[in-house]
């Protein structure tokens, strides 16, 4: 026995539960899942499940739509989770009160705030429109997630008022970390507060921006719940993502080869993206 | 002495391994909703007669199809008893999954309810008994076809009529329908499309979406979206019901289970004013959708005897009359024709009517992704996005690309 491996014997015992769980719940499930996207309905080897793949206009159409959700959100809740961690970062007191009061969306699980969306989105009875009539506008051509071309923005708004906080927290903590004797040497200096925040606060905030990027477009690209209360993916296909479709493909249809081809993509996309902005974040250390 | 003393919790374990086995069990998975509650209430029932330990898996009706079909695929034996929808029905019988049923139903039960319980649908063995007499009714406001001296509409042109004169005259719309993607375009347009002489399949068992008669039948769909609130291509259910209940819309296909809400002052500002009529005519006499609940016993079930008492006995005549005053549509001909039961849901005649000729959904195991494709292309139509032919056309060819897959 080399002497590695004699130091290393005596920790096995212990790490071995967690190793045996992981395999058990992580790594032969994925495993699985790998082997079920190569086989077909009578059980023999197949790459059907991915030739169909490049072939289904209905998944392209989803994963375009997937991206453009993902895109979309992503920076408009990046854009208004800075400002509003700048703007509380700049209050003289009060932060604490503003920062739990913001955080309340959050807090609530997805389901709950898609089925209060849906109750206020209601083109007749809903609070949105009903208080647009209230004001004297006639609301009729705003039927928000029951239009096609109202439908996406309408879940991306519903995702941004959830989801917001969640940048405006890292941001935020991001912020409060930074040390204070460059900005006041550069305010010394005469620097105006657009270079403080270009020169300064943005490189040394970029490291927790990838961060609740990464975080924040993972979250995004397997979007679910939301638009499955919200819409169901309609109307015709206009809200339909990647993680809807697979879901209805394995368990509406019970077709688990192609929904796993599916997810394989899925996982493969999010890869690519998480390996380019980590090698980012890497670049900047 | 002493020895004695230590073999007591042996002797306990024992007695308490042996009780628990030796009592009869059942498990039954029911759907949670107003079917499932009356079933669960006669299952507590007949356990406490039977002396059997009851447990009751209740799943949202999202849920319980995909529980159930993993339980039949991979023989589990997890349920005794299973409740189903009648569509998922030539899903969950292949393979030998579901156990024939040993006795004949008898004559009572409404035969497009025993109908859809057997494999090959309509001649074959019985799988399963109906316990839920599901199919769609024709609502309308009779206090205003009354005002506007307005016949019960007897044919779709009378519904798009009526709709136009009561649109113009209320400050409500004319019609009011669901045309989310999926099962809620579906099911509200088949009693239209079948009305207007189309059909999914042809007699070999092709899609034939692509005629005449589905291109018109999905067109005057288009016509009455526009006597109907606007945003109806999201609408579901829930919807369509708010609209009746809110008194904003003077007609709509719907379900026997809104029944009862549109006469409860807490929830209606139309209580006594719906009426309820049969499916309207077109090129052929209008049939409703038939969306009956059926129970079945999984063949690995390993009470299959109990299970099929239990079967039974639920689905008696006096079970099914208890079970109609918890709310559920029977299957049965003498429960529908109950003076008691009559004089107290006064939609009972329009009710049997509807089921006595109702249709069910094609019998095919991949109908829940050929509903899938289908509402995909009704709601993009309703929408404006594809045109009424394109959109069968498109919804054909995903239906032979299905129905190609699944050979």
């Amino acid at each position: 026995m080399t002497r590695s491996l004699q130091r290393t014997w005596p920790g096995v015992p212990w790490v071995a539960p967690a190793i045996a769980l992981l395999l058990a719940l992580s790594i032969y499930p994925l495993l699985y899942a790998i082997q079920v996207s190569f086989t077909g309905r009578a059980g023999e080897f197949t790459f059907s499940h991915y030739v169909r793949l490049t072939q289904d206009k209905l998944f392209l159409q989803a994963l375009g739509q997937t991206l453009l959700y993902t895109a979309v959100a992503l920076a408009i809740e990046f854009v208004l989770g800075f400002a509003l961690a700048l703007l509380v970062d700049s209050l003289p007191r009060g932060r604490g009160f503003f920062r739990a009061g913001l955080l309340a969306p959050m807090l609530l699980p997805p389901v709950v705030v898609a089925v209060i969306w849906r109750l206020i989105y209601n083109p007749q009875f809903g609070v949105l429109n009903g208080t647009l009539r209230a004001m004297g506008f006639n609301p009729d051509a705003l039927t928000w997630t029951s239009g096609e071309s109202s439908a996406m923005a309408s879940v991306i708004l519903v995702d941004i008022w959830e989801w917001t906080p969640f940048l405006f927290l890292l941001l935020s903590a991001g912020l409060q970390a930074i040390p204070q004797e460059p900005l006041e040497a550069a305010r010394m200096d005469g620097a105006s507060s657009w270079q403080i925040f270009r020169d300064i606060l943005l490189p040394l905030l970029k490291p927790v921006i990838l961060l609740a990027i990464l975080l924040r477009a993972m979250d995004l690209m397997r979007i679910f719940d939301q638009i499955f209360i919200l819409t169901q993916g309609g109307p015709g296909f206009a809200t339909e993502t990647i993680s809807l479709y697979i879901y209805r493909t394995a368990f509406r249809f019970f077709n688990f080869g192609y929904a796993a081809a599916m997810s394989f993509l899925g996982l493969a996309l999010t890869i690519v993206f998480a390996r380019w902005l980590m090698r980012l974040m890497k670049v900047e250390r | 002495m002493i020895r004695g003393w230590r073999l007591l919790p042996c002797a306990l374990l024992l007695a308490a391994c042996g009780g628990t086995g030796s009592r009869p069990s059942l498990t039954i998975a029911i759907n949670a909703g107003v079917e499932g509650d009356a079933l669960k209430a006669a299952a507590n029932e007949w356990a406490a007669h039977n002396s059997t330990r009851l447990e009751i898996v209740e799943l949202p009706y999202a849920n319980l199809f995909e529980k159930e079909l993993l339980d039949l695929t991979s023989r589990t034996g997890a349920y005794d008893v299973i409740m189903m929808d009648d569509p998922w029905f030539p899903r969950l019988v292949e393979n030998g999954s579901l156990a024939p049923l040993e006795r004949q139903p008898d004559a009572d039960f409404l035969t497009s309810c025993l109908d859809v319980c057997r494999e090959p649908y309509r001649t074959g063995t019985y799988y399963a008994l109906p316990y839920v007499g599901n199919s769609q009714l024709f609502f309308y406001r009779k206090d205003l076809f009354d005002r506007y001296g307005l016949a019960e509409p007897a044919t779709w042109d009378d519904v798009l009529n009526a709709a136009r004169k009561i649109g113009a005259a209320e400050k409500m719309y004319g019609y009011v329908m669901r045309a989310a993607p999926g099962n809620a375009a579906v099911t509200d347009f088949m009693p239209l499309y079948w009305a207007f002489g189309a059909e999914v399949f042809d007699a070999s068992g092709r899609p034939a979406l692509a005629t005449t008669e589905a291109f018109d039948s999905l067109r005057f769909m288009l016509e009455l979206g526009k006597y109907s609130p606007p945003g109806y291509t999201g609408f579901n259910a829930d919807e369509v019901s708010a609209h009746l209940l809110q008194s904003t819309a003077a007609m709509s296909i719907n379900w026997p289970a809104w029944i009862a809400a549109m006469d409860d002052p807490a929830r209606s500002k139309a209580v006594g004013k719906i009426a309820f009529a049969q499916m309207p005519s077109a090129r052929r006499k209008g049939v409703a959708e038939l969306g009956a609940w059926l129970l079945a016993i999984p063949a690995a079930s390993k009470n299959r005897e109990r299970a099929a008492n239990f079967l039974f006995w639920a689905t008696e005549a006096a079970q099914l009359k208890q079970a109609a005053l918890r709310g559920n549509p029977p299957t049965r001909r003498s429960v529908f024709l109950d003076p008691a039961l009559r004089a107290r849901f006064r939609s009972f005649p329009a009710q049997l009517a509807s089921l006595e000729t109702a249709r069910p959904r094609p019998r095919t195991p991949h109908w829940n992704e050929i509903e899938n494709a289908f509402g995909l292309y009704l709601s993009r139509a309703n929408a404006g996005s594809v045109s009424p032919e394109e959109a069968m056309r498109r919804a054909e060819r995903e239906i032979a690309a299905i129905v190609q897959r699944g050979k």
